[in-house]
């Protein structure tokens, strides 16, 4: 695949619907129906984006990812800010990937 | 972040200069991660192309509230500035009192730079990194996707549900049609969402809305 021509294609694709309404001031007003819709896209996103990528981050050890996701869920319910949960979960799983070979068992 | 987000393009086979390009040019957190992990799957440009878009495409609601809000901004400084919206520039300026394009493009320059900065970093790091170390930064985005997710889904059980939901369709539909379940399944979720999930969930504090769009009176 031509890796240039997909960075400007996906670019345009990005700048184009930020730019229009810089350009046009004027009140883009949706129906509330499709505003819900275009909101909960981040979401739907997110959760098409885990599952099942989380599995395969690393394709030798599918359940690092898991523990990876458990982690910084468990964090983030108990609210700990969103820095601290990423530097916590590499941490972590750099203690878990130091412990493997140690843990025969579960690979 | 950005660093993250390097680990998963260098290890998609993008060249450091590339992955740096991606986050100047494109600029979009979880759509440079979905570029870089389609890649890596071996998806069609066309798919990557149209995915990107639909997940881009909350950029234009964002912006369409900002370029309201702002009260001193002429074309020629809105036009450059529009590159710059991203999730949590937006929901922090939409927050404030301050309505001047400037505060907007302090703060929104400011995280675009740190994300070009983080991927400057992350390839050159990575080169010298152990691989553990790299694969474990590897993880940090889906630990950064699921912190996301976790206190939204913690404030609505619909939105839970939906989230499940949407991971299943999008598992289930990889057997069916491949690399395009990503967008299908995006789609399809907000669509069901649309119907399941509480207004109030969704169209929350930044998005105010009714039929006066996200106007900054409502915001405090």
């Amino acid at each position: 695949m031509d890796i240039t021509l997909l960075i400007i294609l996906c670019a345009l694709v990005t700048f184009i619907p930020r730019v229009i309404p810089a350009i046009f001031m004027e009140r883009l007003n949706f129906s509330p129906k499709f505003e819900k819709f275009l909101n909960l896209i981040p979401y739907t996103a997110l959760a098409a984006l885990i599952c099942p990528g989380v599995l395969t981050v690393d394709p030798d050890l599918w359940y690092i990812g898991l523990i990876g996701a458990v982690i910084a869920g468990g964090l983030a319910w108990k609210k700990v800010p969103l820095g601290a949960i990423v530097i916590i979960t590499v941490i972590v799983l750099i203690a878990v990937y130091l412990m493997v070979p140690f843990l025969p068992v579960l690979i | 972040m950005g660093i993250g987000y390097a680990a998963l393009a260098i290890k998609a086979g993008l060249t450091p200069f590339e992955t740096v390009s991606m986050s100047v040019l494109i600029y979009a957190g979880a759509g440079q991660i979905m570029i870089a992990t389609m890649l890596a799957q071996g998806a069609t440009l066309f798919n990557i192309v149209l995915t990107s878009f639909v997940l881009n495409f909350r950029y234009f609601v964002m912006n369409t509230c900002i370029y309201n809000k702002v009260d001193d901004a002429s074309l020629s400084v809105r036009i450059p500035s529009s590159h710059l919206a991203v999730d949590e520039a937006f929901a922090m300026f939409m927050l404030m009192e301050e309505s001047s394009i400037w505060t907007y493009i302090g703060l929104a320059g400011i995280a675009w730079l740190s994300w070009i900065f983080g991927a400057i970093i992350g390839v050159i790091v990575l080169n010298v990194l152990p691989i553990i170390v790299a694969n474990s930064f590897n993880i940090s985005l889906y630990a950064l996707f699921v912190a996301l997710l976790v206190p939204a889904v913690k404030e609505s059980k619909e939105l839970a549900i939906l989230v499940v939901i949407t991971a299943i369709l999008n598992v289930v539909l990889q057997f069916f049609i491949g690399n395009w379940s990503l967008i299908i399944a995006i789609l399809l979720g907000a669509l069901i969402g649309m119907y399941t999930v509480d207004d109030d969930t969704v169209l929350g504090d930044a998005y105010k809305t009714g039929d006066d769009n996200c106007s900054n009176e409502e915001v405090q």
